[in-house]
Parts: structure tokens; C-alpha cells; sequence
């Protein structure tokens, strides 16, 4: 990795949310619908919900996300990995906070990519009791097509 | 229900493009590739709109929800490998790796029908609702 210039120093930055994020029951049932499966009828949301919950209660758009790595949207960005972990279920009509940060912005050389920076972001959901309901921790692919 | 069992497939026929707009609406990330065909052919990525990776997720859940109906998911880890496109059919699928009286894994994977996968993984189940 000599030869490559440093990717930016993203590192620790807040993803902190500043606004609640609740599950719409109806939203959620289109969701489900949309995937051929019927919502519960016990007010439990589905578990993709872990995703979407998290990234539109952080802190910034994932427009702002791919920014703060000095890499624009229309480049491509590509989800790698994802890895959840589950305390409580979710549930529409609750009121979640988004806290996390960004945990690596990684430069690497892909034989199928080229140079890439690679991504990784720690978020979790809290309740209003203060308790985590679970987090993740997501990989990005931001291919560097000007250091090809 | 043994180690090395099958779970029961999921199958979603043709994904449809109206969908990928709603789930840019849930996901509020209106990224072109998921609405525009013109905008995949730009980047080289064919002339088919490309689905959300965790709408891609979101039928491997399904699967696991039929395949451990009074379950809870507690963890999923998750590798995106490749693209589903517009009028695709996939089928979700996995085979338990282990298993005792409190909690289930296993790998999962989802793959477009007669083409390549599109993610793979692991989860893990708990049997005895220890999740609230």
C-alpha cells in the first residue's frame, strides 16, 4: 500500500442520531408485503427493520456517510457484509435512538475492484428505557476509480 | 430437526421494480442503480435495475421465520455477493450447522434462480423465545 496516498481519516466519527426513529405499522406491513409474507399480528416489525431502522436514524444520509469519506454516491458504493445482533425484538410504533460511529475506512487494492476503500460502521438501537435492542456493524465497498 | 438438515425454501418470483421504489422510500436512499435502468447501463451493470441488498435480506428472514416459526432470530451475519435485478425469481435456502434445546445455526444463502448467489451467511436462532 506504499504507493497509494492515505484514505481519509474517517475513523471515530459520531453517527449519533438526533431524532427518534419509529417502525410505521403501515410502512412495516408494505414492507412485509413487499417481500410475500404476511406482518405479525403481535406488533413485532421485521427483523430487516435492524438495516433500515439504523441507517435512517443516524446521523447523516448515506449520501453524507460516503462524504464524510470523501467518496461521492454516484461512484457506487456496494454493500459487503452486515452482521446484527439481536436483544430485544423490534416493535412498530416505538421510538428508537440510532448511536454509533464509524469504526475503519480501510485503502486496499481488489483484483475485481481496483483500489477500494473499505468501510465499516458500528450502530446500534436504543429504546426510550436507554436499553440497546441490538446493533450491527456494516461493510461498504467504496471503489476508488481515480486511483485505478 | 437434526445438524445437517435443509431448512425449507423460500422462493420470491420476479422481483418487481415498483418494490425497489417502495424500498427506497423505507431505506430513504434513492441511489439511481434501484430506480433508473439507464443509470445501471452507466455503470456497466446491465440494463436491469438492482434490488436492495436488504430486500435481498429480507427474503432470507422470511425463510428463517417459516423454518423456525416460534423462534426469534438473535444474530445474522451477512455477505453481500452479488447482484438481484428486476424480474428476477430467488430462492432462499440454508442447512442447520448446529443445534440444541435453546438455539439453532445456521449458514443461509440466497440465489437468483438458474443464476449465481446473491449472499450467504449464518444465523443463529433461539428456540425458547429468550428474546422479549
Amino acid at each position: 500500500m506504499e504507493d497509494l496516498p492515505p484514505p481519509p481519516d474517517a475513523a471515530g466519527l459520531s453517527l449519533d442520531g438526533s431524532e427518534t426513529y419509529t417502525i410505521d405499522p403501515a410502512e412495516n406491513a408494505r414492507l412485509c408485503r413487499s417481500t410475500g409474507v404476511e406482518p405479525a399480528a403481535d406488533g413485532t416489525a421485521h427483523p430487516i427493520y435492524y438495516y433500515i431502522a439504523t441507517q435512517v436514524g443516524m446521523g447523516k444520509t448515506v449520501a453524507g456517510l460516503c462524504a464524510a469519506c470523501d467518496f461521492d454516491i454516484d461512484d457506487g458504493p456496494m454493500m459487503v457484509g452486515s452482521q446484527a445482533s439481536f436483544t430485544h425484538l423490534l416493535r412498530v410504533g416505538t421510538p428508537y435512538r440510532v448511536r454509533g460511529s464509524i469504526v475503519s475506512l480501510t485503502r486496499k487494492r481488489s483484483r475485481k475492484l481496483g483500489v477500494m476503500d473499505l468501510l465499516e460502521y458500528r450502530l446500534a438501537l436504543v429504546d426510550e428505557n436507554g436499553e440497546e435492542a441490538l446493533a450491527c456493524t456494516n461493510t461498504w465497498a467504496l471503489p476508488r476509480k481515480e486511483l485505478a | 430437526m437434526k445438524v445437517g438438515d435443509p431448512l425449507p425454501t423460500f422462493t420470491h418470483d420476479r422481483v418487481s421494480p415498483d418494490a425497489m421504489r417502495d424500498w427506497a422510500t423505507f431505506l430513504r436512499d434513492d441511489n439511481p442503480i434501484h430506480l433508473d435502468p439507464a443509470a445501471v447501463a452507466a455503470l456497466g451493470l446491465g440494463d436491469r435495475v438492482i434490488n436492495q441488498g436488504p430486500a435481498n435480506l429480507a427474503y432470507v428472514i422470511n425463510m428463517l421465520h417459516t423454518a423456525f416459526p416460534s423462534g426469534t432470530i438473535t444474530a445474522l451475519s451477512t455477505r453481500f455477493l452479488g447482484n438481484v435485478r428486476a424480474e428476477d425469481s430467488v430462492i432462499a435456502g440454508g442447512t442447520i450447522t448446529s443445534l440444541n434445546a435453546d438455539e439453532a445455526a445456521c449458514d443461509f444463502e440466497l440465489r437468483v434462480v438458474d443464476g449465481e448467489p446473491a449472499l450467504a451467511g449464518t444465523a443463529t436462532i433461539a428456540l425458547n423465545q429468550q428474546v422479549s
